[in-house]
This record gives structure tokens, sequence and C-alpha cells, in this order.
């Protein structure tokens, strides 16, 4: 029965993976495929955050600094000494790493509220400092008036490009990434210590777990791939500006995303990602002219919505839909099956 | 001489004012299985977290298998071969009764199959293979209890303390959980464990030890320690010693 399972799963998942290697073809507009990818990245910052706040249950609110940190760097030594940015982001994906040792070293040590509300004074903190550093000796940070990255044209090894295309096929390859590392991490030791102390921080440090060192490593897992999500949306938008890449918006954001989707499964922040950012592209492009604010308002409404009536993510939906079918095959093949919930 | 394989000496924590452990001093040997009994608040969950490092103590060491651990951290403890169960049972909740298990299993190997095997073998000995994939906060509390003990156990432990692993069972309950500890004392695991039912840690223990304000009153066979009338003292008032004598 499992075998019969895993052959259809790998069938779908197959056939996603070609479908939307040939999205591009089909989707000729660069509006839409803008949107998409934004969608996707929404996806992967999602799960970036989803490491250390759904695994390991440390609600940050205020990853915007990783992403920021890994922009600004990678922008900086592009701008300054055209280091190209492919290996840009890694000292910007680097020093998101020891930023977010430097945080957690102290903040980890506290429990529930307090931590969530200290990384929203860093982060904020972390956003004022942007606006007010015009710039640091040579480099240029540009302020509140934002960072512009110098254009050098049609240019792989600049990470820039004129059409849409090239964009779509690395956030595509960044998305199945996490979700790789997602998955690894669910089966691996260091997950079973994350969701243990994340469950109980007591009883995990009784059963050998290290808890502030585990979720250190979490939280620079965390914090590298966020600042990777950030280099690859400077590149995009070629604009950084202190308040949309450090802010509270960009923080809550992946938070959001993340919990509506499924926080601490591997598809949920994937699933919550895409369809909040379509939706909210969406309500957008036909009210977004109407009257101020009011896409933000249905926006916020439908994530009450599904906050309340949908309060273990969309994902816990795709997962009874997927029961349901996998019971009827049992019943039909004669087997009940229902003591295992784990199949899906 | 047996082997010693924990060794309290003049243990002590002060809580402000109140000194909660008070000069405790005991020796447990390899293979043995001691009970710790006491009123309510005589300290003996206190000694508990003492030994593992949950706090440091004012005074005193600890001293296990040869080892000075005095106020190592938790962690580091239960690496050492300290297994300890709580007296409110901590199951993590949205794992599965395999899964919790297997967060222990993973103190001594770094492989998900290998640790999937070890839990596999303890939830079999514990009894919990029906709920293999149950969440853990679904449990009922008899099945908690188990699963309580099957997380230490899955750390392999050389010492399991176990803290009121009895409490709130039915007779037919306690009788199966003494049986099974009397097995997991049997297959060479040291065992102290705080008690409310005496009827089951005499028929567990050979040796047992009386804490009363955090002072250790009296220590020795069951037979011994319940005619001690220094511990019907302790736990039924003066006034009943006086009557009787």
């Amino acid at each position: 029965m499992t075998g019969i399972n895993i052959n259809k799963n790998s069938v779908i998942l197959a056939v996603l993976v070609v479908l939307l290697l040939l999205l591009p073809m089909a989707v000729t507009k660069p509006y839409y495929l803008h949107v998409i990818i934004i969608c996707l990245l929404w996806a992967y910052l999602a799960s970036s955050w989803n490491i250390i706040g759904g695994f390991a249950g440390q609600l940050s609110l205020g990853h915007g600094i990783y992403t920021a940190i890994g922009a600004y760097i990678t922008v900086i030594l592009f701008n300054t000494f055209g280091l190209s940015p492919w290996l840009g982001l890694f000292v910007g994906g680097g020093a998101a790493i020891l930023l977010s040792l430097v945080i957690g070293y102290p903040t980890f040590g506290l429990r529930g509220a307090y931590y969530a509300l200290a990384t929203v004074a860093i982060s904020e903190g972390i956003v004022v400092l942007l606006n007010n550093t015009g710039s640091i000796g040579r480099f240029t940070v540009g302020g509140a008036e934002g960072l512009i990255v110098k254009m050098v044209g049609n240019s792989a090894v600049a990470f820039q490009f004129n059409s849409k295309i090239p964009y779509y096929y690395i956030v595509l390859i960044m998305v199945f990434l996490i979700i790789f590392v997602a998955k690894w991490l669910k089966e691996s030791k260091l997950g079973y210590y994350l969701v243990a102390l994340r469950e109980d921080e007591d009883a995990a440090a009784a059963m050998g777990i290290n808890v502030r060192r585990n979720k250190l490593i979490a939280g620079a897992i965390s914090a590298f791939f966020t600042a990777l999500g950030g280099v690859f949306y400077a590149m995009l938008i070629r604009y950084l500006e202190p308040n949309a890449i450090a802010g509270a918006g960009m923080s809550t954001q992946m938070v959001f995303l993340a919990i509506v989707g499924g926080s601490g499964t591997v598809l949920g922040p994937v699933i919550g990602g895409i369809l909040l950012a379509l939706i909210s592209e969406i309500i957008r492009f036909y009210l977004g002219g109407q009257l101020m604010g009011l896409h933000l308002f249905i926006y916020g409404m439908i994530v009450l919505l599904m906050i309340i009536y949908q309060p273990r993510g969309i994902i816990e939906l795709f997962e009874k839909i997927g029961q349901r079918f996998s019971r009827k095959h049992n019943d039909e093949g004669g087997r009940s099956g229902a003591e295992d919930p784990s199949g899906a | 001489m047996q082997k010693t394989l924990l060794e309290l000496s003049d243990l002590s924590i002060k809580f402000g004012g109140l000194t909660a452990v008070n000069k405790l001093n005991t020796k447990i040997n390899v293979g043995e299985a001691v009970g710790l009994i006491g009123p309510n608040g005589a300290g003996k969950t206190t000694a508990f977290n003492l030994i593992v490092g949950v706090y440091q103590p004012t005074a005193g060491k600890v001293v296990f298998d040869g080892e000075d651990i005095t106020g190592l951290p938790p962690h580091v403890v239960c690496r050492k071969g300290i297994g300890r169960t709580f007296q409110v049972v901590k199951p993590f909740g949205k794992m599965t009764v395999l899964q919790n298990i297997m967060v222990g299993a993973f103190v001594n190997t770094s492989k998900n199959k290998e640790a999937r095997q070890i839990a596999t073998e303890i939830m079999e000995k514990m009894g919990l293979q029906g709920k293999r994939d149950h969440l853990a906060q679904n449990l009922t509390i008899p099945e908690r209890k188990r699963l309580e003990m099957a997380k230490a156990l899955a750390t392999q432990p050389k010492l399991l303390l176990l803290d009121e692993v009895l409490a709130g069972l039915n007779q037919t309950e306690i009788e199966e959980a003494v049986q099974l500890i009397k097995t997991i004392n049997r297959e060479g695991i040291t065992i102290l464990m705080i008690e409310h039912v005496l009827q089951a840690t005499m028929a567990i223990c050979s040796r047992i030890v009386v804490l009363d304000y955090g002072k250790k009153i009296a220590e020795g066979s069951p037979q011994e320690v319940t005619s001690n009338s220094e511990v019907i003292k302790a736990y039924l008032g003066d006034e009943y010693e006086n009557a009787d004598s």
C-alpha cells in the first residue's frame, strides 16, 4: 500500500516539476511572470523563517534584518568593487549567520513573548540605523533615499537579466532547495531536537538536548537562507529601501504566510506563501486603484478568516483531502488502515 | 562491597531563607532500586533537580560513576547516564509516541534509522506499540506515564530517576507499572524513585531514604523505615506517636 502511495506521489511530483519548468512558455506577459516570481519568493522566505519560527517555535518578528543584511552587503560589494552577486551572496549569507548568532546568544535564553519582543526591538533599531547611514567610509549605503543597484545590462555574472525568465528559474530552484532543506531537517536529529525543545524546553534538556545550542544552529540556518532571499529581492527590484527590505512589513509578512500555510510543516509555508501572495496581488490588481488601502483591508480580512477557520494552516486542508482519497482506496482494497495518520 | 553509582555528600540548597534540601548524604550502588519518600514539601523533587543540574546546590557534591557532576547542566548530566521523568509529565504533545521516544534515542546515534530501531524496542517493552503513531497530547494519563518512562529509557541511562510515576494510576495499572519497573531494574538499570504509593515502593525497592523538611530522617530496608518512630512522626504527626507510646 505504501509503495503505491510513494509511486503515486512521485508521479504527481514529476508532473508538477515539468509543468513548473514549462511555465514561462505559457506565461508570456512579463507582468504575470513577475507576479509568479514574487509569489515564489514569498514562499521561499516563509519557508526560511519556518526553520526557526515553525520547527523550533521561536517567534522571530525581526527576520527582515536578515533579508536586509544579505541584500545590502551583496549590493554594496557589487557597487563598490564590482564583486559578482553570486559571490557576494555568500558574504551576505555569512554575515547573516554571524548576526543571528550575536542576536541569538543573549535572546534565546528568553522564553515566549520576551523573545518575540526582543526581535522586534532589534529589527526596528536596524531599520533606523539603515535610514540614517548615508555611507560607511567609501561604501555607499544610501540612507533613507535607498540604494540603487549599479546597472550593467544583461549579464549573468552580475545577476542582471533583461528578461524575467532567468529570475523565474532562479527563484524556482531556491524554492526547491528550501523544500529539500526542510524535508531533510524534518527527518534529521536536529529537526527532532527542534520540535522537542519547541514543545517543552525542560523535557528536552532532560533528554540530553542542549537547548540554546540547537536554537542557535536553527537560527543560523534560517538567517542564511533568509539572506539569500534578500539578495534575490535586491537583484530583481534593483533598488533597496530600508523600510521595504528590513521593515516590519517584510518581517511580519514571512510570519503570516508561514502560519497561515502551516508552520512547522515542510510544505505549509510554501503553500501559504504562494496562495496569499497571489490573493494579495489579485486584489491589488482589481481594487488597488479604487479606494486607498481597500485592497490591504480585504487582504487582512482574508488572513483573519483563514486564521480563525483553519488555525493549523492551509496544509491541514490538503492533508485531509489526501487522507480522504487514500481512505477511499483502502476501503476499496478491503483494508481500513485508519490507524496510520502519518501517510500524508 | 558493591560499586557505588551515585553518591550525594552534604547536598544542600537554600531558596531565600528556606533550606529545601539540607545536608543530604546517601549512596546508591550499581543495580539497586532505592525509594525516596517523605511528606509533601520534604524536598524530594528538589533533590532530583539538584542531581540532574536543574538547580545549582548551595553546598555539597554529586558524584556519579566516579565523576563529580555537581552543577553540570541537565543536558550534560543526561549524557553522563542519568535519565529522569517529571512528576507532571512532559510529553512532546505534537509529536507521535514513537517520535517522542526517538528524541531520547538520538542521544546515542545521529541516524534516523537507528534511533527508530532503539525507540521501537523501548516502545514495545513499555507496551505502547498500539499507540505508535498517536500524538502524545491524545494519550491517557497511564499512557503518558509510560511514555515518560520510555523517553527517559531511550537515552539508555545507567541510573533512572522516577518522580511519582505511579501517581494517578488505579490498582491494576499500579501493579502493571510495578512489574515494568522491576523488569527495568532487573535488566541492569539502577533506580531511584520518589513515590507516595508506599506499598508499591516496598515491592520494588530494597532500600528507602526518608526526607522531612529537607533532611534525611531515616534510611534502611522498607521494614526498618516503616517501624522508625521519626518516620511515623513525620507522616502522622507528634500526637500519634505520643498516643502510641
